[in-house]
């Protein structure tokens, strides 16, 4: 089946709420129905057909065959199926996504994955603050699947994350794995300052030496069965993920400021 | 009372129907810095609603600070009263906090002992404070620069909650003795300013107070920066149910703390329009991009770019009565002017430019 394919006309001129075009809410529509979605965000009315040439196809999987900075809520709450973006996107992509995959060729905003539960979400470039991490007024952060950057992260990257997979490739900014509740989140890049600030339980794998916290003590050499297996686990999505799974591993268990149950691991 | 459009002196009425036009002109018109009584803010917000545009507050990436805290963690709060009554042991925390509220020694009664507590005495520490501040109002102090203090106060939890940390000599002496200090207080106060340290910061800030109240009572009192600062925010709870930074865009109020960065929406080409407010002092915009700008600010305000309309108005408490919220007292009252002028009050202002407004925008 071919896919839905969406083609920008004109650069947008206000931020676009993308939230809408999800496989199971435009599976059965016509491209009539669909060109008339409203997608802005401001006084000024915009429809999907206003802004994008449409390619009818199946909805299961979904083109954006140009990106831009404005695309806010591509893929936020998607359940099943299949989005790609040739190209950046804007904030809150792949939010409290469910299921299905999302792939994001070039940059995205703040808060890409933010409360995300399952499915996964790959982005080729850099993301934003707060990867995975929970909107105002929220309390948890990412909860399950998998969430992949092959570029940097910005600050905060997995504050809050509670369940799944975050895998940087790229360095990432300060405050990396705030607040973690569970989860793993691995870095292959530098991180910032002050890397697992307030974290409960859960577990940070940074490849490059950090700087830690004195909240964060020394346990010394670890060797576990389960770094290897996991390491295989991520052998399909990064080679070097799984490189430093298999070396000896060095463990940090922290923040003994909170709960002290969270771990953090460095080459040995 | 003065107004002006393009620079040139004009009567209110003119002014208002010259805002009004740019402002219904715009694509996306945005009401930044907010300064004002919580009249001007129910009138700014009110003509947001009408305008289906944003607003945002000068002081938001301070404020949200406590805020974000607040709604994700949670936090034990309290007010100076009970703090200058029954606090006998206080743990001042980061720089500048006599600066950011001078007459806090006198309204807390730092000197004095509680009145309502058994302790003889007010034990005071400070955690991290500027050159010279701790000896002022006869504080302990324990150094830590800005960029130490997130460190310095995880050191001070895993104290208290006795855990080994790689902390060691004088300061994890210094940490130890106090988190001894904290925990055989009867009535503990933690005191800081969001002008002086980060969310994660106050989050454990707050854990700390959580974590002493396991075994006495300790409560929190985040130093308030005046100006009407909390005023504007809880105005904007009751009128929409979320803080500052809250856009009407599609009719009903949305609120994203990025997205509605008024300095953001217009470098970024999204806001084309802005309505500034500035009536305690001389602050002016701090975006680069010349978008049209309408006033409304004090005679001595230096901009960057000269607005399109310009009003000057009366400073809430000053030139006109106004309600606005007292840290002394954390609620609202009735400040008199002290000293009593024609300038006009920003809501009279806005209440000018809605009514010159010919649109009207469809509720969603």
């Amino acid at each position: 089946m071919n896919p839905l394919v969406f083609t920008l006309k004109v650069t947008p001129p206000q931020r676009l709420d993308l939230s809408g075009l999800l496989p199971h809410l435009l599976n059965g529509k016509s491209s009539k129905d669909i060109a008339a979605l409203e997608i802005g965000t401001t006084r000024e009315k915009v429809t999907v057909g206003d802004l994008f040439r449409i390619r009818s196809g199946s909805a299961d999987e979904i083109r954006f065959e140009t990106g831009s900075e404005r695309f806010d809520g591509i893929g936020q709450g998607l359940q099943g199926g299949r989005i790609t973006v040739a190209g950046d996107v804007g904030i809150n992509a792949g939010r409290r996504m469910t299921g299905g995959e999302l792939i994001i060729s070039g940059h995205a905003g703040p808060y890409a994955g933010s409360g995300m539960a399952g499915g996964r979400l790959e982005i080729l470039g850099d993301a934003g603050d707060f990867l995975g991490g929970p909107r105002e007024g929220e309390v948890n952060g990412m909860s399950g699947g998998l969430l992949l950057v092959r570029g940097t992260a910005g600050q905060r990257a997995g504050d809050r994350l509670r369940r799944g997979t975050i895998l940087i490739e790229g360095d990432a900014g300060d405050w990396v794995g705030s607040r973690l509740i569970a989860g793993t989140l691995v870095v292959l890049g530098h991180v910032g300052a002050n890397p697992g600030y307030l974290m409960r339980r859960g577990t940070i794998m940074l490849a490059k030496p950090p700087t830690l916290t004195p909240t964060f003590i020394d346990c010394g050499h670890f060797s576990s069965a389960f770094a290897a297996v996991f390491g295989r686990f991520l052998l399909a999505e990064s080679r070097g993920a799984a490189r430093l799974l298999r070396a000896p591993l060095r463990r940090f268990a922290g923040d003994m400021a909170v709960l002290g149950k969270g771990e953090i691991f460095v080459p040995a | 009372m003065k107004a002006f459009v393009e620079g040139a002196e004009v009567s209110l009425e003119t002014a208002a129907a010259a805002a009004a036009r740019v402002l219904e002109q715009a694509r996306q018109p945005v009401i930044a810095g907010l300064a004002t009584d919580s009249a001007g803010a129910r009138a700014a917000i009110l003509l947001a609603e009408r305008l289906h545009g944003a607003y945002d507050h000068m002081a938001s990436d301070i404020l949200l600070r406590d805020i974000d805290v607040l709604r994700q963690a949670g936090r034990l709060l309290t007010t100076p009263n009970d703090v200058r009554l029954r606090a006998d042991c206080l743990l001042l925390i980061g720089p500048k906090l006599l600066n950011i509220w001078p007459g806090l020694a006198d309204r807390l009664a730092l000197a004095a002992s509680p009145r309502l507590s058994e302790a003889k005495a007010r034990k005071i520490f400070w955690l991290g404070p500027g050159r010279g501040e701790a000896a002022e109002i006869g504080a302990a102090e324990i150094t830590a620069t800005p960029a130490a203090l997130p460190l310095a106060l995880a050191g001070l939890r895993a104290a208290v909650l006795e855990r080994r940390i790689r902390i060691n000599g004088a300061l994890a002496q210094k940490l130890t003795e106090l988190a001894e200090t904290l925990r055989a207080a009867h009535f503990g106060a933690i005191l800081w300013s969001a002008e002086s340290i980060d969310r994660l910061a106050i989050e454990m800030v707050q854990g700390l107070a959580t974590d002493l109240n396991q075994k006495t009572r300790f409560t929190t009192l985040p130093l308030d920066s005046g100006k009407n600062v909390s005023g504007v925010v809880q105005t904007s709870g009751w009128m929409t149910g979320f803080p500052v930074r809250t856009g009407f865009g599609r009719g009903y109020p949305e609120h994203d703390t990025w997205r509605f960065n008024a300095t953001r929406m217009i470098e970024s080409d999204e806001a084309d329009a802005a309505l500034w407010i500035s009536a305690y002092g001389d602050e002016a915009p701090q975006w680069k991009r010349q978008v049209p700008m309408i006033a409304l600010a004090r005679p001595q305000t230096r901009f960057p770019y000269a607005p399109r309309v310009r009003f000057e108005v009366g400073a809430p408490g000053q030139d006109h009565d106004a309600v606005e919220y007292a840290r002394d007292i954390a609620t609202f009252t009735l400040a008199r002017a002290s000293a009593p002028s024609d300038a006009p009050r920003v809501a009279d202002i806005l209440a000018l430019i809605e009514q010159n407004l010919t649109k009207g925008y469809e509720a969603c």
